[in-house]
């Protein structure tokens, strides 16, 4: 008899005499047979650990019968790709005869991989020596598959992400630059419309012609103001009114050089969205430039710009001392109605309040969205 | 060019003396060798590309100031390259009248006045304290 004969002999032996202590109607031993999940019983106190016992479930899962499982120990179900960890984690569990739960590649008898989630645990007698080591397979490569065609899935859908990332922001650089460009285009063809007004009141001769030029420059301007503020902020969509006064006033303070003309703000920031800028901005215009004209006419005067919010409405005041006399006729007459037209435009409301020399010009207009403009 | 010859007339209708205009990088580097001038306005865009800003570098070694006229003030690199600042186009002719006397205040020697609102000041204080004193 061979050594490997003498040892399957012994551990059928260990194993049959396992089974001759439970009757035939010991449930307990009829559920182990019978259960669909693997399990194997080891002795440990034979040479090197053998199998003495396998279920059915066993076989089914392994390919290998019990007489071919039986006496050996279980590293036959090692395999190359076997994690070497795994193995030496559940060898030290033996050694120390505790309870294991390890996932570890096993191999079938026709040599195919399967995930094994192996638990592992020593059965002690009375006297609380480890007489037998039970271990119980599961089978979990349908989830381990799973996992990795998930893990495959998400890399797929990340490059696609990754790709389609590239794209758009490849899109939308070129959008930014289309945008840059024709604002850039816009500036400058804004400057050109007021330059040709500008040659065109230089060469002529003609003060009144001149006097209508410098009234449309005005107006271009305006628009040019608007077009640089435009974009200054972090929202492109948000344009603040207050800012385009501020320029407008300041501008106009420094340039008309007439001491007898006091030029005073009180501009609080006031968002509105970017397409009601040009209209807004004409309106503070005209309001300006009127008060400033019957200034200039006058013996010059106070001229106060206000612009803030007040109760979900916002306020464009102009308030002046110069004399409310029309300048001129033509003069008064575009400033009025490009004033009506632009806050026709916007929905905002013009009152007109004149006390001795004071006039107060109000133009109020809902706020569309408060919480924007606390902003 | 329409908008350097009205920029021209506007200058000397401050009183100032214009020595020339250039459209490319080339014509600006002869301009300022030919006749080294005060001050220059220096559009970023010319017409052989985004060269304003190596005439505003060439300025910048001679220690004239100048500053960039530009519709896009973001694209002037973040030291000025050693401009005073900036008017950004489009400017109005109060705006332009404002920054020039300003400017002249400035290279005069005066430095109390305050700046107005078209000339967008570079970042670096000791540039523009630096340059009108040549």
């Amino acid at each position: 008899m061979t050594d490997n004969e003498q040892r399957r002999n012994a551990a059928q032996t260990a194993g049959d005499r396992l089974v001759a202590r439970h009757v035939r109607e010991d449930p307990f031993a009829a559920a182990f047979k019978a259960t669909r999940m693997p399990m194997i019983v080891t002795d440990p106190n034979q040479d090197d650990n053998p199998i003495i016992f396998c279920n059915a479930a066993f076989e089914k899962l392994t390919g290998y019968s019990a007489e071919e499982v039986v006496g050996r120990n279980c590293r036959f179900l090692q395999g190359p790709n076997t994690s070497r960890e795994a193995v030496a984690r559940i060898r030290a569990s033996v050694e120390a005869g505790s309870d294991i739960a390890v996932d570890i590649l096993n191999y079938k008898k026709d040599g195919s991989e399967f995930w094994n989630a192996l638990f592992l645990s020593p059965v002690r007698d009375d006297d609380n020596r480890i007489v037998y080591f039970f271990a119980s397979q599961l089978d979990f490569t349908n989830v381990k598959s799973r996992e990795a065609d998930l893990a495959a899935a998400r890399h797929k859908a990340e490059e696609e992400v990754a790709k389609n990332t590239e794209r758009l922001q490849s899109a939308l650089g070129a959008k930014t630059l289309l945008v840059h460009e024709v604002d850039h285009r816009v500036k400058n063809n804004l400057l050109t419309m007021a330059s040709i007004v500008k040659l065109q009141a230089r060469i002529t001769k003609n003060q009144d012609h001149r006097q209508i030029l410098m009234s449309v420059l005005n107006r271009v301007e305006a628009l040019s103001t608007v077009q640089r503020k435009l974009f200054t902020l972090d929202d492109v969509s948000r344009f603040d009114i207050a800012d385009v006064a501020r320029e407008m006033v300041s501008d106009l303070v420094g340039a008309i050089k007439r001491p007898d003309i006091r030029l005073t703000h009180e501009l609080h920031p006031v968002y509105v969205p970017a397409v009601k800028a040009t209209p807004l901005a004409l309106i503070v215009n005209e309001l300006v430039g009127d008060a400033v004209r019957r200034g200039l006419s006058d013996g010059g005067g106070q001229i106060h710009v206000v612009v803030k919010r007040l109760n979900g409405h916002f306020l464009i005041r102009v308030e002046d001392t110069s004399i409310p006399v029309e300048v001129d006729i033509e003069t008064a007459e575009i400033g009025r109605i490009l004033l009506e037209t632009s806050a026709r435009q916007v929905g905002a409301k013009i009152e007109r309040r004149t006390a001795g020399h004071r006039t107060t010009v109000d133009v109020t207009m809902l706020v569309e969205s408060p919480q924007e403009s606390e902003n | 060019m329409l908008l350097a010859m009205e920029l021209e007339n506007e200058v000397e209708m401050a009183g100032h003396q214009v020595i020339g205009t250039a459209a490319t990088r080339d014509q600006a580097r002869e301009a300022i060798a030919a006749q080294r001038p005060e001050f220059a306005f220096v559009d970023i865009h010319l017409q052989d590309g985004p060269t304003g800003i190596e005439v505003g570098r060439d300025l910048a070694a001679k220690n004239i100031p100048y500053v960039f006229v530009s519709g896009n003030i973001k694209k002037i690199p973040r030291d000025f390259a050693g401009a005073l600042g900036a008017i950004e186009k489009p400017y109005t002719i109060n705006g332009m009248k404002n920054a020039l006397a300003y400017i002249s205040g400035l290279i005069e020697g005066c430095v109390e006045l305050n700046p107005p609102a078209s000339l967008v000041l570079a970042e670096d204080v000791e540039l523009i304290e630096a340059g009108p004193r040549i």
